[in-house]
């Protein structure tokens, strides 16, 4: 056991290395001056550009640069910036130049937001998915089972960002039956006011989602409870409610399991869309700006977060796995 | 069901593919007749489109600006000279840049899932049949790319793979466009192939135990043409699975990105770019927006209920 928990760990910086290489590529190999598009697209004067080359050791063999770089996540760097010499402190995932800080605060800042997101939307995703697969498989077959099964369909075909900004402009704007959407910390403005500026994201998000569960629910169930131990459990007594979800859900906790640990990835690393069309300023907003403004140290330092994050939640997902399913023999 | 076939088998004395059994078993499916049917009509607006703009009298680029008041709001609705209304501001056509839109929607979900497909099995193939290192690395190389944020690095990597197709002020804004298109493709390719090498590698593994795999060796038959006789033609049922699951997925994946400004950019008409545009104007010129809109949702739903009804008649299993 200890020995699959080290393979995996070590294969997953693995991957998060290889990200942070590829990332360094793509961006820094690029036919065009690394040191101009660092610079960003506007405000960018000679001196500053110079300042870049300086201060990033541009001239530098790439093996070089990229151990820097490195170095950098472990131990911090000086960048120079406007004439003086600032420090970035470990772990140093870049400086940008066209908001004149290091990017670690940047996203440190955003991360509460885009959680905030990810815990609501979870929150009603699960349960509703959940609940509708498995109401569905106790009625199977029945109009309730189809309507279920086709509406299920439907809203999962529908494009997640298509209902977010119809959502958003009729919903929440032309008739304001669902509050309008924004971040108000929970801190500093109540669980009240947090919670009504993320409704609208959670409940849309949260549909959209539920979908698949309700889908892998439901097979499973289907499955499940047409097995003995069942018959068993209800010729004991046991009250119908027990029998389904007790004993019929915990067998589908494999691929519900696997699902979330995705979703929640995804949730956390891609809610662009969703940060986009409700004006909530999370991760997902941090790079679409950053894109736009051409500010790539912090386009690289978001996607490293975001790596790490994916490879995080795998590794979480194969580990309890291991745990659920005590038939699992980890090679 | 399969008595039904079984029936005529017997009495043609040929049997039936799983491929026509499926084919079959969809035919019968009204569903996903009626999403076919759509889909064909959106393929029809797509290769006619220069046949419909001309049948309409306009054209996607030209600007009516005298059409346009001076808030920018068109002075005129949908008539008979402008069938779907004309565009706020630059007073472009609406008709036939959706006509025109509808080209690089299918372009791209069509093209990137074709990329998948050309990438992912031949990998997935060579992982399953292959197994011991070769199969670990491939793994490991699909792990990682699954590991890699998939929307931000597109965001980020799109921009930048159009640069290297050229410096960027030396080229025209409608080569420009068609680069961004063929970026878009292949960025979406490089992204999505691990997704079928996964499935493929599956199928594969589970096949390559098979009896007529053995005999195939013994018969000393070379490695490539046990794949490509032998295991090929046997994944016909997990390649459709994958591309139906892949083209409306990069379809709203286009749409997705044109909306944020990442994907298509002008003089490209695109309805992701359409919607876009149309969101300040969702409330005083409804029509603007619904358009692209509504036949984002049509097709895309067309797309997945086709593609469930195909997964569903291609599963043996399946009632």
């Amino acid at each position: 056991m200890l020995v699959y928990i080290l393979g995996r760990v070590l294969q997953g910086a693995s991957v998060i290395l290889a990200a942070c290489v590829v990332s360094f590529a793509l961006f820094y190999l690029s036919p065009s001056d690394p040191a101009a598009a660092l610079c960003g697209t506007r405000g960018c004067t000679p001196q500053r550009l110079a300042e870049i080359r300086a201060s990033l050791h541009l001239d530098d063999p790439k093996a070089a640069q990229v151990a820097g770089w490195l170095r950098g996540l472990v131990v911090g760097r000086d960048i120079r910036s406007g004439g003086i010499d600032r420090h970035c402190p470990a772990p140093c995932l870049g400086y940008s130049f066209v908001g004149d800080q290091p990017v670690t605060p940047m996203i440190l800042a955003r991360i509460p937001v885009t959680a905030s997101i990810c815990l609501g939307a979870t929150a009603i995703f699960l349960p509703l998915g959940l609940l509708t697969g498995s109401a569905a498989a106790r009625r199977r077959g029945s109009p309730l089972d189809r309507v279920l099964v086709g509406g299920s369909l439907v809203i999962s075909s529908i494009p997640a960002y298509l209902l977010l900004l119809l959502t958003a402009l009729y919903l929440t704007i032309l008739h304001p039956i669902l509050p309008r959407g924004g971040y108000h910390p929970l801190l500093r403005d109540g669980p009240i006011a947090w919670a009504s500026g993320l409704l609208a994201a959670w409940l849309v998000l949260g549909l959209q989602f539920s979908t698949a569960y309700a889908r892998y629910s439901r097979a499973s169930m289907v499955d499940t409870l047409s097995q003995d131990f069942i018959r068993t459990s209800r010729a004991k007594g046991l009250p119908e409610r027990s029998v389904v979800y007790r004993h019929g859900l915990r067998a589908s906790l494999g691929p519900v399991l696997t699902l979330l640990g995705l979703d929640v990835a995804g949730l956390l690393t891609g809610a662009v869309f969703t940060e986009r069309i409700f004006d909530l300023p999370g991760l997902g907003t941090l790079s679409l700006d950053a894109l736009g403004t051409g500010d790539l140290p912090v386009i690289m330092g978001v996607v490293i977060v975001a790596a790490t994050t994916l490879v995080l939640a795998n590794l979480l997902v194969d580990l309890l796995y291991a745990v659920l399913d005590p038939r699992i023999t980890l090679r | 069901m399969a008595g039904g076939s079984g029936l005529a088998a017997r009495e043609t004395g040929t049997g039936l593919s799983p491929t026509m059994v499926a084919l079959r078993r969809l035919a019968r499916d009204r569903v996903a007749v009626l999403c076919a049917v759509v889909l064909a009509g959106f393929v029809l607006v797509a290769l006619c489109a220069p046949l419909l703009a001309r049948l309409e009298g306009q054209s996607c680029a030209a600007l009516h600006t005298e059409l346009v008041d001076p808030y920018g709001y068109p002075v005129v609705g949908p008539d008979s000279r402008h069938w779907f209304g004309i565009e706020p501001r630059l007073g472009r056509d609406l008709f036939a840049r959706w006509a025109y839109g509808a080209r690089p929607s299918l372009l791209i979900g069509v093209g990137a899932a074709a990329g998948v497909t050309m990438i992912g099995v031949p990998l997935g193939l060579v992982a399953g049949f292959a197994g011991g290192v070769v199969d670990r690395l491939i793994v490991w190389l699909i792990d990682f790319m699954l590991s890699i944020p998939t929307i931000l690095f597109i965001v980020g990597a799109v921009p930048v793979v159009a640069t290297w197709f050229g410096p960027e002020a030396a080229r025209s804004s409608t080569l420009d466009a068609e680069i961004r298109l063929w970026t878009l493709v292949c960025v979406f390719a490089l992204f999505g192939w691990p997704v079928m090498a996964r499935l493929i590698r599956g199928e594969v593994m589970s096949l390559r135990e098979r009896e007529f795999v053995d005999a195939a060796r013994l018969l000393g038959m070379p490695t490539r043409r046990i794949l490509r006789s032998e295991l090929l033609p046997n994944l016909t049922g997990p390649i459709v699975v994958g591309v139906s699951l892949a083209i409306p997925a990069y379809v709203t994946a286009e749409a997705g990105l044109s909306f944020l400004g990442v994907g298509l950019i002008e003089p490209t008409p695109s309805w992701g770019r359409t919607i876009a545009d149309a969101t300040s104007y969702y409330a005083s010129d409804p029509l603007y927006l619904w358009v692209p809109a509504a036949s984002v949702l049509l097709l895309v739903l067309a797309l997945n209920l086709l593609g469930d009804a195909i997964r569903d008649a291609f599963d043996p299993t399946a009632r």
